[in-house]
């Protein structure tokens, strides 16, 4: 097992360098000057000077890339034009909004996911398959952000259940932070249920062919407790690989519906940057979810091999 | 769009597969459905010029927010644009940028694939660089993309088929992984067939099936991805009409006029639907093995 970890570990390496590569190159793509894009028209040519200084655009890109590396090592992603701000606070100041929107939508997508995929592979080729299946379709066709703002029309305009938009804070309030957090989430997790559902009912039909599950059923044994406790635990196996692709999935859906809620996350942060092309905000948002994601997937595949000894001898 | 995307699909599986594959494909339920679907609104947006009632980008100042009635099906925006003339044409947008990014992807992926696969030494740096590229969440990676290139058609279709490139090299790696091990590829090898030919003539059209099915798929992430970033205000620019761009536009005056967000994106998820069922419908008809895997 540890030699597993050390050898995943080291595949992780190379990937996370190249990921900071490519974070911080999003500069190099832009046409023209990064700086008088980023200053506007009114900048004086001074103004632009010190900027590009500010940037390290005046120095050749290899020296750039390793001025990045070393300001990473200590923790520095550098300033952020418009907040007059470190990068690095900005962003942890509002990850919790945006971990917290991500898992919450991950434990919907995961237990109503399942909950289908499940019924749908119990009752394969029957009604329920096609109508849980069906479900499961629809809900990763939809575009998130549209069904988010037809969700605040139904429930906070029309029905005035809910908030239209706007974030409680956990400590203050959280019945409030419940209620702000509900609709983001639930919007999030509906592209990630239908893949978890599908997943499931894949896994569960292949378990459920099994010999032991037979067994389990010949001596008797009651049918939810095969499918709930033999069949079911088996099948989840692979179901858990999926949840590492849907985090990052959900990482970047989190970016959209931050918006179209008014929640001050990541997300936000990012799409802010973007429109006002303040580029190490940009920098530092990319390489940070990256990360996350390079990260939750070690943790998975460790976390994979750790159930299911086959996969760390080497038979996948 | 609906006859190019048929034309991509079925000389692969006349290729690939003995006959009988495409009747399999037209006698599967999902891949008919899907066909209807996709081909219904595609067919409406390639006709924008002809079905739109109105013009999509005239202001007329009389008509603001109008509900949907006789004259306008689907209400009238800030500006008394038409909503059903500017959905109309958005569907021609969104398909042109969909249907650039599979390609383009599969071009590119299908190449950084087949090297990956067939060549050893090449295999771990380009698989290595995919994996970066795909630890980025897609979406969030073509919007800073589509925002760096500057905004303009092309841009987006580059920002996005980056953002997708990777799986779709993965699927065809795996392909080819599973070809070259074939016998009649060391047959090939045998008779003194040169690396490059074994690869092309031989390899590369048996592990097409999979990388059609991707392609499917792709199209349909593309066209949501491109929705987002239209959405975001990142996506091609003004005054071309975009789903993604109109449902921005509603979102303003969402309590106000609900309408003008409504269609275009009813319009969106019934061409992703479509899209996903085709890609169900081609998984099961052009490789019955991938039946229990999920894209």
């Amino acid at each position: 097992m540890l030699k597993y970890a050390a050898g995943r570990l080291l595949t992780a390496l190379p990937v996370l360098l190249i990921v900071s590569a490519l974070s911080f190159g999003i500069v190099w793509i832009v046409p023209g000057d990064v700086a008088a894009e980023m200053a506007g028209p009114t900048a004086t040519a001074e103004e632009l000077a010190r900027l590009r200084e500010r940037l390290g655009l005046t120095r050749p890109w290899h020296e750039q890339l390793v001025g990045w590396y070393g300001a990473l090592l200590r923790g520095d992603l550098g300033e952020s034009i418009l907040l007059r701000q470190g990068v690095a606070e900005a962003i942890i100041e509002r990850l919790p909004v945006t971990l917290a929107l991500t898992f919450l939508a991950l434990a919907i997508a995961f237990v109503i996911g399942t909950t289908l995929g499940v019924i749908a592979a119990v009752r394969a080729g029957k009604g329920a398959d096609r109508v849980a299946m069906g479900t499961a379709l629809i809900g990763f066709s939809l575009p998130d952000f549209w069904l988010g703002l037809v969700f605040v029309y139904v429930f906070a305009v029309l029905l005035g259940w809910l908030p239209t938009g706007g974030y409680v804070e956990f400590t203050t309030d959280p019945l409030g932070w419940a209620r702000s957090m509900l609709l983001p989430a639930g919007t999030l997790a509906l592209s990630q249920m239908g893949l978890f559902a599908r997943m499931t009912r894949a896994a569960m039909l292949e378990v459920l062919r099994q010999d032991y599950v037979r067994t389990a059923r010949a001596k008797g044994m009651p049918g939810w407790i095969v499918v709930g406790k033999h069949a079911l635990r088996n099948a989840l196996i692979p179901v858990v690989t999926v949840a590492g692709i849907a985090c990052g999935v959900l990482l970047g859906g989190a970016v959209v519906i931050e918006s179209v809620f008014s929640l001050p996350g990541v997300g936000r942060l990012i799409v802010g940057a973007i429109q006002r092309r303040d580029y190490p905000v940009i920098q530092g948002g990319l390489l940070l979810t990256a990360t996350i994601f390079v990260l939750v997937n070690l943790l998975v595949d460790l976390l994979y091999a750790a159930l299911d000894p086959r996969i760390r001898h080497g038979r996948r | 769009m609906a006859a190019g995307d048929a034309a991509i699909a079925a000389p692969a599986a006349a290729q690939a597969k003995p006959p009988g594959a495409l009747a399999r494909l037209l006698a599967h339920p999902s891949f008919r459905w899907g066909l209807l679907l996709f081909g219904a609104v595609a067919l409406c947006g390639l006709a924008a010029d002809w079905l739109a009632p109105h013009d999509p980008l005239r202001n007329n100042f009389r008509t603001r927010f109008v509900a949907p009635n006789e004259t306008f099906w689907f209400g009238t925006d800030r500006f008394g644009r038409d909503i059903l003339s500017r959905t109309l044409h958005g569907i021609r947008v969104s398909l042109r940028i969909g249907l650039g990014v599979a390609l383009l992807t599969a071009l590119l992926g299908g190449a950084v694939g087949a090297v990956a696969g067939f060549v050893r030494r090449a295999d771990g740096p380009l698989m290595r660089f995919m994996d970066a590229l795909m630890a980025f969440p897609a979406v969030l990676l073509a919007i800073a993309l589509a925002a760096a290139l500057g905004p303009s058609e092309f841009n987006v279709v580059l920002a996005l088929s980056i953002a997708y490139v990777p799986r779709t090299a993965r699927v065809m790696r795996a392909g080819v992984l599973v070809v070259r091990e074939f016998p009649f590829v060391e047959g090939a090898r045998a008779i003194g067939a040169s690396p490059a030919r074994v690869l092309l003539r031989h390899v590369l059209p048996n592990a097409m099936a999979p990388l059609v099915v991707q392609q499917t798929y792709v199209f349909a992430l593309a066209v949501l991805a491109e929705a987002v970033l239209s959405f975001l205000g990142v996506g091609p620019p003004p005054p071309t009409p975009t789903l993604g761009g109109i449902i921005s536009e509603g979102r303003d005056y969402i309590q106000e006029a609900p309408w003008i967000s409504l269609a275009p994106g009813v319009v969106i998820a019934l061409v992703v639907l479509g899209l996903n069922l085709m890609g169900d419908g081609l998984r099961d008809a052009l490789d019955p093995r991938l039946r229990t895997a999920v894209r």
